[in-house]
């Protein structure tokens, strides 16, 4: 026992394999394996294809370190230190392009690793997670050496994931986010085969995956999967089929596209009611306000749209990460794309309304944090010409609002759109005169004022825009 | 065995499943499958099966169809 660390916390989303655990400790990430597992990861550190995906970064960076972690005496056999992640995403706030990246990303580490002798013990999107536009596989203990006549045990659970999540959006133009996040386990063949009926059975994929698939699961519901798993090693299963299987899905995946439609906000750059001086004046305040503030490690951009605060942001905090908080999915998809193509580890993009943010789930609602919960370490909060959209477009009280920020960055920037801005008047026409007294400028300046100590204050030079920077109190 | 039944409940029908993605070779072996599973069937069913001892005249494959 090395009595100088504070003694790890089990993170609550890893409990499903008793053999391997994550554990947080200082900021440090580490995992505890058990004696099997421990035997797993000698073998898997051993090996070249352990070592190339080490050095192209798609499994997370990993050690062995010598600590103890807590547990029942003989439970940790080995303990690994990942590098941690700046921000933890689930499957539910990820672009279309995003799910398909990662899902391609999962069969192609199942590919390697076959090809290597090895195989993986699940096949869940909550495995991948994200360095700014690069999936990355978190679960190294999910690696295992292949049996002989051994089946891919994560098919089931990728297509519950990932696959079926991909063809909702692809065959159907249907977000799959909502399901999702109600559904930890993810989208059952059953309900897929509902919803994909009638000559959508013909969809790429669809007889095999999903229709096929429940069927022969119904009829086989009786039968032990030791049992199948025996009957097939008789059969003459083998790890080239797994092996087949596995190229199969990513060809499949990769048919799997959707072209983000022209949405509201897809054009908002050009459609914007800016001048060019308010424009730069509004760039330069942003920038003061991040230079003013020493702790840049994680910054949120609430709002994003197409993200030209976040990459000013991760182009001002030289070495922090921003994560792009925007509702509309296909623009999100368009910008995941361009950072995508620009090689950008630094700005993570995310789909989520923020009246209604991600909420904890899974087991006693702590298996899957809530955004509020992953938000509050944030340094720097940016909410550009979001609080009308929230204030107005939601109903939701200012009072409410700063709270709501209060709870997150220690630093707050706000563009505050008054009442008489177009944009605001075009939120306001929808909703009945004098439904909101209380929007206005100076009414919200005070009231930040109560949570935040205001460092400075701006107003456009259109005149109908204000920006706030805040420091939150202790 | 205990060692090959994985943490996850891979789902009886989603392991077939996986052998029909995987191309013709694996449509092959999930044929053999439920043709052993048919045999197996087959042959508990037959009158003989039920007092006499196990018959050894049926198709190749009932011979090592009793695995489930
Ligand atoms: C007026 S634009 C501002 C974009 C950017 N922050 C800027 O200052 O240039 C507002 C953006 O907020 C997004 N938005 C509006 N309501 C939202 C909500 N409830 N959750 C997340 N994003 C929202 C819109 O989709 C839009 O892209």
């Amino acid at each position: 026992m090395t009595p100088e660390h504070t003694r790890p916390v089990a993170e609550p989303g890893s409990f499903r394999d008793p053999q391997t655990r994550v554990f947080h400790a200082d900021g440090e990430v580490l995992r505890g394996l058990g004696a099997q597992a421990a035997q797993d990861w000698k073998a898997l550190r051993d090996s070249e294809f352990f070592a190339r995906a080490q050095a192209d970064g798609t499994v997370t960076a990993t050690e062995e370190i010598d600590r103890e972690l807590p547990g029942e005496p003989g439970t940790w056999s080995a303990t690994l230190r990942h590098e941690p992640l700046p921000f933890v995403t689930y499957h539910y706030e990820w672009s279309h392009t995003m799910r398909q990246d990662a899902a391609r990303l999962h069969l192609d580490l199942l590919q390697q690793a076959l090809r290597a002798g090895f195989t993986m013990k699940d096949g869940s999107a909550y495995n991948l997670q994200w360095r700014g536009s690069r999936p990355e596989f978190i679960d190294v203990g999910s690696f295992e050496p292949a049996k002989p006549g051994e089946p891919w045990a994560g098919y089931r659970q990728f297509c519950q994931t990932l696959l079926y999540p991909l063809m909702l959006q692809a065959h159907l133009d249907l977000d799959p986010r909502a399901l999702l996040r109600s559904q930890i386990d993810g989208v059952e063949p059953a309900q897929m085969r509902r919803l994909l009926g009638g000559t959508k059975r013909l969809a790429a994929g669809v007889l095999k995956h999903v229709h096929l698939h429940d069927s022969i699961q119904s009829r086989n519901a009786d039968r032990s999967t030791g049992a199948v798993r025996e009957q097939l090693r008789d059969a003459g299963f083998n790890s080239e089929l797994v092996l087949a299987a596995a190229k199969a899905m990513a060809k499949l995946v990769t048919k799997l596209d959707w072209a983000p439609p022209a949405t509201h906000w897809g054009d908002y750059r050009e459609t914007c009611s800016y001048s060019d001086d308010d424009r730069a004046a509004k760039q330069r305040f942003v920038d003061a306000a991040l230079d003013a503030t020493d702790k840049t490690d994680l910054v949120l951009d609430l709002g994003a749209n197409d993200g030209v605060f976040s990459r000013q942001a991760a182009a001002r905090a030289k070495t922090g990460y921003v994560v792009a908080v925007e509702a509309d999915p296909a623009v999100v998809d368009t910008l995941y794309r361009q950072l995508r193509a620009e090689g950008e580890r630094r700005i993570l993009p995310i789909v989520m309304d923020l009246a209604d943010p991600s909420p904890g789930g899974g087991w006693a609602s702590h298996e899957r944090a809530s955004f509020a919960q992953r938000a509050a370490k944030a340094d720097v909060t940016l909410a550009l010409a979001l609080v009308h959209h929230l204030a107005i477009g939601r109903n939701v009280p200012l009072p409410a609002i700063v709270d709501w920020l209060a709870g997150m960055g220690h630093t707050v920037v706000v563009e505050f759109v008054h009442a008489e801005d177009p944009m605001a008047q075009r939120l306001l026409a929808n909703k009945p005169d004098g439904l909101f007294p209380d929007y206005h400028v100076e009414t919200f300046v005070r009231q930040l004022g109560e949570r935040f100590d205001i460092a400075k204050r701006e107003t456009l030079p259109g005149g109908t825009r204000t920006l706030i920077a805040g420091v939150r109190r202790a | 065995m205990e060692s090959h039944l994985a943490y996850l409940d891979a789902g009886s029908g989603s392991l077939i499943v996986q052998a029909l993605v995987a191309g013709t070779a694996g449509v092959v072996v999930a044929a053999k499958l439920y043709w052993r599973r048919v045999t197996s069937v087959f042959r508990r069913k037959t009158p003989a099966e039920a007092t006499a001892a196990p018959v050894e005249t049926a198709t190749p494959a009932a011979a090592t169809a009793d695995k489930d």
